[in-house]
């Protein structure tokens, strides 16, 4: 069973590179890397939201703004897919993310695409992550004829995107969110996601593509009627 | 009610009685609470075909859960032929393979489902819902009236949880002694929602609310028996049993709410009252309990030293009013506070009680209170003060929410002698 892990918190929380609180932040996810081991299928951290390009496409027309698709107090910082067996195990390796003791981690059960996969990044290409926002509709129910379609949808995008796409994932409706948070040492496990409104449904991509190529790839992510794609930059560590 | 049963009736009653049962043994061999569910239903059709003319089989609940089992594995057969097993359901297939033939239901399966219905994935009024749709076998319009709620609304949230259980794959299982610290309140807190709506005396349905209290007392004698770690369970099995070995003696013969300082004593449930005095000991004999564990206890001893005392005068009111002091510091909440008061009157006199609830009038939250008004009309006909003890119970016919509710307040107006 694979979920997603959404990381929202303030920005403020955020560290800076070369500071002593960013190694030891480092360190903490480090840890969480070995506690999860071959349970983390996959995870990231984003560059700021100021760097995320919002997609949104109404009657054929492309419209692109800089800046989140939602402004908000606290936004996606990173994210985790796990794959194990069920929502209690994803809790138990949530709970000890360092992202949960100061914001909020949303965990959305997935059906996985596309595997996330680290190849060597193209000349001038950067890696980016693209969420789809928007209301949920029918096709956010599995089991529905809508469903269906749109995974198929989303099959047909992944075919035509060919190597720019990375990775991906058809995600659950939003009211099988869990959100969870540890305050104090103590556990907090709440219904639904982490922010009403303007939450991210269908689905998730990884995207491996040059900073003017991205927009064009994504616009092209199957996406509900009233709704947009967020495209952000994820942080690179190791380069 | 003192008709003969009809024939449907007597096989409604019949299947309902172990039907709750047969769905946890089922959900259990299989793991998959949907298709047990399913089962059910299937097992039950079957049953309102068969029953009626063949009779009631003797053991009920192992035909049921028998003929579910047949059912379910009849389902996952046909999707392993047409090969399109899920991972879920390849599972499930092995489970009720490996079960016998004939399987009888079991009670302790009860407990698990109970586990993942009050999982803290689920919002709290989803937890209660989902309790009273697959562990007491409530249907939805049932459970519609238990919570005053609408019909479509509580459709929704259960199909709404279903479709998240299956989704989200929360586990149907006890979880393991590390995490039952922190999953065993939420199960706590529902059991005993279970029990006080049950034990609410709300008009209708007068057989479903008779049939929660059972539930929610087996459940929390299961829950205490299961885990005898836990003081809280062996905490709630007292209160519950405290509580409810008064239950026919709070309403007259003609259904109108008694008074604990009414009721017929020597009427109150003896065996219950010794089975919840000996989970009350089992709880205070662990030395470390949470919050919410203190909580049920402190609330189990006021209504351990009502069960002990031989009338309302003779009760040992300053204990009584030493437990809500503590339970006032545990659960901080103005009906804590107007319970207390309402002791300080018996305990100090009403002289002493009168401020204490003059001062929670102005609570907002209590705006509504009938037991506020007729305390205030209590402790004013005390003092003498018949005209301010009038006023309150005007007051108090204003706030009163149910028939049975008036019905108690015009008895005290006529009492008291006022119009």
């Amino acid at each position: 069973m694979h979920y997603l892990v959404l990381l929202y918190d303030t920005e403020a929380n955020a560290t800076t590179p070369g500071t002593t609180e960013f190694e030891a932040e480092m360190a903490g996810y480090l840890a969480f890397g070995e506690l999860g081991g071959a349970a983390i299928v996959g995870g990231e951290a984003l560059l700021p939201s100021e760097l995320s390009r919002a997609i949104r496409i109404s009657d054929g027309d492309v419209s692109v703004t800089d800046g989140p698709f939602t402004e908000a107090a606290e936004v996606l910082g990173g994210y985790y897919v796990l794959d194990v067996p069920t929502l209690d195990d994803a809790i138990e390796l949530v709970r000890h993310i360092p992202a949960t003791a100061t914001g909020s981690s949303e965990i959305r059960p997935i059906e996985m695409l596309m595997p996330p996969s680290d190849g060597a990044l193209p000349d001038g290409a950067q890696r980016y992550v693209a969420t789809i926002h928007g209301t949920a509709t029918e096709a956010d129910v599995p089991g529905t004829d809508a469903w269906t379609e749109r995974v198929a949808e989303h099959g047909r995008f992944l075919e035509g995107a060919g190597a720019a796409v990375a990775g991906g994932a058809a995600i659950h409706p939003s009211t099988t969110a869990s959100t969870v948070r540890v305050r104090d040492g103590e556990l907090l496990v709440t219904d639904g996601p982490f922010a009403e409104g303007a939450e991210v449904v269908g689905g998730f991509y990884l995207l491996t593509a040059t900073p003017d190529a991205v927009v064009d790839v994504a616009a092209g992510i199957p996406t509900p009627q009233d709704g947009g794609i967020d495209v952000r930059p994820i942080m690179e560590l190791d380069g | 009610m003192a008709d003969e049963p009809s024939v449907p009736t007597a096989v409604e009653a019949a299947f309902r009685q172990e039907a709750a049962v047969a769905l946890a043994t089922v959900a259990r061999l299989t793991g998959d609470v949907q298709l047990a569910e399913d089962a059910i239903a299937e097992a039950h059709a079957a049953a309102l075909e068969s029953w009626p003319t063949a009779g009631i089989p003797d053991r009920p609940g192992a035909w049921i859960t028998t003929v579910a089992r047949n059912r379910a594995l009849d389902v996952l057969r046909r999707e392993a032929r047409r090969g399109d097993l899920e991972q879920r359901a390849a599972l499930a297939l092995a489970g009720l393979e490996a079960s016998p033939t004939v399987v009888a239901p079991v009670e302790d399966d009860q407990l698990q489902l109970l586990f993942t219905c009050c999982h803290p994935a689920f919002a709290p009024e989803t937890r209660v819902a989902l309790a009273l749709r697959f562990v007491c076998g409530l249907r939805v319009p049932e459970i519609a009236r238990v919570l005053l709620q609408g019909e479509e609304a509580v459709g929704k949230r259960i199909q709404r949880a279903k479709a998240k259980l299956r989704a989200a794959e929360i586990p149907l299982r006890l979880p393991p002694a590390d995490l039952l610290p922190e999953r065993v309140p939420s199960v706590l807190e529902c059991v005993y929602l279970l029990f006080t709506e049950g034990y609410a005396a709300t008009e209708g349905d007068a057989w479903v609310r008779t049939e929660l209290c059972d539930e929610a007392v087996r459940l929390a004698r299961l829950l205490a028996r299961t885990l005898p770690d836990e003081p809280g369970a062996s905490a709630l099995a007292a209160l519950v049993l405290l509580q409810d070995s008064r239950r026919s003696t709070r309403v007259d013969d003609e259904g109108h709410p008694l008074l604990l300082a009414d009721q017929d004593r020597a009427r109150w449930d003896r065996e219950r009252i010794d089975e919840g005095l000996r989970w009350f000991r089992a709880a205070r004999s662990h030395p470390e309990m949470s919050a919410g564990a203190a909580a049920f206890l402190v609330q189990a001893a006021i209504a351990a030293e009502h069960a002990r005392a031989p009338t309302w005068e003779r009760t040992d009111w300053p204990a009584i009013v030493a437990c809500y002091d503590q339970l006032a510091h545990l659960t901080p909440s103005p009906v804590v506070l107007l319970n207390r008061a309402i002791a300080v009157s018996q305990a100090d006199g009403p002289a002493v009680a009168q401020p204490l609830l003059v001062a929670l009038a102005d609570d907002p939250r209590l705006a509504r209170s009938t037991a506020l008004a007729l305390a205030l009309a209590d402790v004013a006909e005390r003092l003498g003060d018949v005209d301010a003890a009038g006023a309150h119970l005007v007051e108090a016919e204003r706030r009163a929410a149910t028939d049975a509710e008036r019905a108690h307040v015009e008895r005290r107006r006529r009492e008291l002698g006022v119009p």
